[in-house]
């Protein structure tokens, strides 16, 4: 916001005031805001109160700050001090802005390996936000999900999460990382959920890896995922509340965070299941579909872009894949491995009439700039969003841009065929992108994350990718850019870069 | 006939005044000849030195994606050099005559009185374009600019643009030869005359319309097939704006130069299966189609409801539900929600993109390239040129329009507002002044 900010903590006033035990007792906490790091030009401070009620984690929204300014934060309770955080708040209302630098994450699998993404995001010192995408954690126990056949590091608790006491202890585990921490501490976070947060392929009224019954009734495990995101991360959501958003920024930008996990109708079966075209299902919900497409015009700021968990770009099976290629991405999407059809019916393919909906808004409407900004699929990608796909090869007609980020950790192509990177998974590449030539740029094996650029001139992304995800101190490198001009909803390689 | 790109400096032939105007007759590029004309004792020598001058050039239905650097490299070579606004936009209706009347009034239209190229004329009881000088209601930047002692100049490729905004400027040309069934002029033919303009009067400011690109889009049949005319047209637009450059640097006016360059809207194509006919959409219900007279806009029908008054509302609520209802219909609007004025009717229509209207017969409209509707909202809009004024290299997000214009440009100049105020913005972050 221009005006404040949401700073976040955790307290363990007492040495049985562990997460997930609901023993401890109320506390009251105080925080400092400050113009400087060294605190002699403090802004704003205050109480908060919190206790087992909400694991002992803290929400504080602080107020009446400058706009599109960097502050540093502190908590104290007792005699400690808590480290210093950095943050900024948002430009104000429709004033000029030259520049935006996002960091832009998703899909961090504790068991999968380390968080060198987030220790090397930290490091750039030039971020105004992070963007994570969703499946900041993951539910599964050791042995279930890892880094191809090896578990890097365990999940706390050992077994899948399913209650209220398990979520909180998993998210206590994740914010005990040392690169996690540091990024927290760089740069604000702008988040939403995708279904690792709850359970894999997760809708309204299940998922995938949820058994009814014996693993509780899916509305409460649901709202148990819930009520510890809202705990334990720094975001507004509070349970019962909505966790899709709008953020402004100046006149630059606009970011719209989706939530496409709490109103969708269940996945179709595979592509060919006539359901994934039906106007009676839903990924957004009526609510979130008007909210979006409002946000999705041509007045205010002027790059419209989205948060967005799950790809909303068609992705068509190529025909020519072998049998364990085929085999391995449909692992890797879930999807089916019938060529012709949309691979992946858990993203925006599987729910055509919505996707239809947005695309038609945007064409009629000639919505400029809007950038869909994706993560979940671990792997990076650059894609047209096609005005009309079966015309797209003729016209190359886009309606908007999708960037990609890959996964933090979490396996892709090259883990599931067990080959070495750039090796197996190239020609796949190659056969998607020739079947979808809105597909610009596909990586299937790299891990790391991105950086977005924001000018009125355009939108750049860049692509790092680590060295090696399983190890603590894993360097990482520039592996590609891609630009979206303004005015032209089209990727293109990134020469140079826009400055 | 090939035209040479480089400039000559127009040979000048005065000839005698007939009636209150007085006429110029100038030599322009291959031997062809330019006639300015201008009011009865206007200056036609140049003026002093250290002006300002400055230029609107309007590219005629550009989309802003169809100016690159391998198609229409001085264009983006000039977008390039000054500063761009890439969330430009015409505004409602998204027509020829209205954005040009906007640019140069810097007023909507509720109140310039100009919402469309076709109305329903209630008086005359016909639709007809707005073409007379009487339908313009607002002074323009044309005759203002003269009362602050400055010479304003207008190069209009359109007879109907030629036709609204008339004798306003201090000099003017008439555009010739126009081409048939388009009625306007050839680009090159317009170029000759804003170089005669520019070369012989030479105004504080002119006002410019280049239409090929325009015409062009209209007879593209898909938008693809047809790709190549479309792309010839903009090469050649193109090598007329350098023609325009090459000649202010020729001529050492260049670095006094502030060129704005936009559109007045841009282009759709529809497919010959998708046109609306809103009196056919009516047929069923005769009660209706007696009632409602039909200005069709391309993209956009203006409908004009001329029943009894006592059936007004229910008549029109009526007309808005049935033609809403139609699969290529995006929006039945009021037009004091688009700011369009009573010269608009009662409700205006919009298709969606791929569509067309083609009123009061299926094939009224044939041509398939159309604008008036929301996807054909985005404009190339940019301001270059020589002067210190300008801001070099630059990219602004502000959602600038064709509105704009007027404040901009009057900016240079100091003009005050008009009377109750601009409605456009001064795009002066792209000055320095």
């Amino acid at each position: 916001m221009p005006d404040g900010v949401l700073l976040w903590t955790r307290v363990t006033p007492t040495p049985e005031s562990l997460p997930g035990s609901g023993a401890g007792p109320d506390v009251s906490v105080r925080w400092e805001v400050s113009a400087d790091p060294a605190f002699t030009k403090v802004v704003a401070r205050g109480t908060a109160a919190t206790g087992p009620g909400r694991d002992h984690t803290v929400k504080v929204i602080a107020t009446r700050l400058a706009p599109g300014a960097s502050y540093w934060y502190r908590f104290i309770l007792g005699q400690e001090i808590s480290p210093v955080g950095r943050t900024r708040t948002a430009p104000a209302a429709g004033a000029p802005v030259d520049r935006l630098k996002f960091g832009v994450v998703s899909c961090a699998n504790w068991q999968a390996g380390y968080f060198s993404s987030y220790r090397h995001l930290a490091a750039r010192g030039d971020l105004d936000a992070v963007l994570h995408l969703g499946d900041y954690l993951y539910e599964y126990g050791p042995g279930e999900y890892q880094a191809r056949d090896v578990v890097v590091r365990p999940h706390d608790p050992a077994h899948e999460m399913t209650q209220l006491a398990h979520y909180r202890r998993r998210h206590a585990q994740y914010k005990t990382d040392a690169d996690l921490q540091a990024l927290h501490a760089a740069a604000p976070f702008i988040v939403t959920w995708d279904d690792h947060e709850s359970a894999n392929d997760a809708w309204k009224g299940g998922a995938e890896n949820h058994t009814e019954g014996a693993e509780g009734a899916w509305s409460g495990r649901f709202a148990a995922a819930h009520q510890a995101y809202a705990e334990w991360m720094p975001v507004r959501y509070e349970p019962g509340g909505q966790m899709y958003r709008r953020l402004d920024f100046g006149s630059l930008a606009s970011l719209s965070m989706l939530d496409l996990r709490s109103y969708r109708d269940q996945q179709a079966a595979n592509g060919t299941d006539p359901s994934i075209s039906s106007t009676a299902r839903t990924i957004t919900g009526a609510a979130q579909m008007d909210w979006l497409l409002g946000n999705l015009k041509s007045t205010g700021p002027q790059w419209k872009l989205v948060g967005n968990p799950v790809m909303i770009a068609p992705v068509r099976v190529p025909s020519t894949l072998s049998t364990a290629e085929l085999a391995g991405v449909q692992k890797l999407m879930g999807g089916t491995s019938i060529s012709g059809v949309p691979y992946n019916v858990d993203q925006w393919d599987g729910y055509e009439a919505d996707r239809n909906r947005v695309v038609r808004h945007l064409r009629d409407n000639a919505v400029k700039d809007a950038v869909f900004l994706t993560g979940d699929i671990h792997s990076g990608w650059a894609c047209d969003i096609p005005a009309d796909p079966a015309s797209y090869p003729a016209t190359g007609d886009s309606v908007a841009a999708e960037l990609v980020c890959t996964s933090v950790t979490s396996d892709n192509l090259d883990d599931i065929l067990n080959v070495p990177p750039r090796t197996g998974s190239v020609a796949v590449e190659n056969a998607i992108k020739a079947a979808n030539p809105h597909v610009k740029y596909l990586d299937f094996d790299s891990h790391g994350y991105s950086v977005l650029d924001v000018t009125a001139a355009g939108v750049r992304m860049d692509w790092y990718v680590l060295a090696e995800r399983t190890s603590a101190s894993s360097g990482s490198a520039l592996s590609t850019s891609f630009n979206v001009q303004a005015g032209t909803g089209k990727v293109t390689p990134g020469q140079g870069g826009l400055q | 006939m090939s035209r040479s790109p480089q400039q000559r400096t127009p040979a000048v032939n005065r000839r005698s005044t007939p009636g209150r105007r007085q006429f110029l007759k100038f030599a322009a590029a291959g031997g062809a000849a330019v006639v300015l004309s201008s009011a009865q004792g206007a200056a036609w020598a140049a003026p002093a030195a250290g002006r300002t001058r400055s230029y609107v050039l309007v590219v005629d239905g550009c989309r802003p994606d169809e100016i690159t650097s391998a198609l229409t490299p001085r264009l983006a070579g000039l977008r390039a050099a000054g500063t761009n606004f890439p969330a430009a936009r015409s505004l409602p209706v998204m027509e020829t005559i209205p954005n040009h009347v906007m640019m140069m009034t810097g007023v909507r239209p509720d109140r310039s009185g100009v919402p469309a190229n076709a109305i329903f004329d209630r008086a005359g009881g016909v639709v007809r374009d707005l073409d007379r000088p009487t339908d313009l209601h607002f002074p323009t930047l044309l005759d203002r600019l003269q009362g602050r002692g400055l010479t304003t100049g207008s190069v209009l490729s359109k007879k109907y643009l030629y036709g609204i905004f008339g004798t306003r400027a201090s000099y003017r040309w008439e555009p010739q030869p126009l081409l048939p069934v388009t009625g306007h002029a050839p680009d090159a033919a317009t170029m000759d005359a804003l170089l005669a303009m520019v070369g012989g009067p030479d105004p504080d400011f002119v006002f410019t319309n280049l239409g090929d690109i325009d015409r062009v889009g209209h007879s593209d049949l898909t938008g693809t097939t047809l790709r190549a005319a479309r792309e010839a047209a903009l090469a050649d637009t193109d090598v007329q704006v350098g023609r325009f450059i090459d000649h202010l640097k020729g001529t050492g006016k260049w670095d006094s130069s502030v060129v704005m360059v936009l559109a007045d809207h841009s282009m759709d194509w529809s497919l010959p299966s998708n046109v609306i006919s809103i009196d056919l959409i009516l047929q069923s219900r005769p009660e209706l189609q007696s009632n409602v007279k039909i200005a069709q806009n391309g993209g956009a029908d203006l409908l004009y409801w001329t029943g009894a008054e006592a059936d007004r509302a229910s008549g029109l609520a009526a007309v808005e539900q049935l033609v809403a209802a139609h699969e290529g219909v995006l929006a039945v609007n009021r037009p004091a929600d688009l700011r369009l004025g009573a010269e608009a009717g009662d409700l205006v229509a919009y298709c969606r993109a791929g569509w067309r209207f083609s009123d009061p017969y299926v094939a009224s409209n044939p041509i398939p390239g159309n604008h008036g509707h929301p996807a054909t909202e985005p404009i190339p809009f940019f301001i270059s040129g020589g002067s210190p004024l300008v801001v070099p290299g630059s990219v602004s997000s502000e959602p600038a329009r064709t509105v704009d214009a007027a404040p901009t440009i009057g900016d240079i100049y100091g003009l005050t507002a008009p009377d109750g105020g601009y409605d456009g913005t001064s795009r002066s972050s792209a000055l320095r002044l």
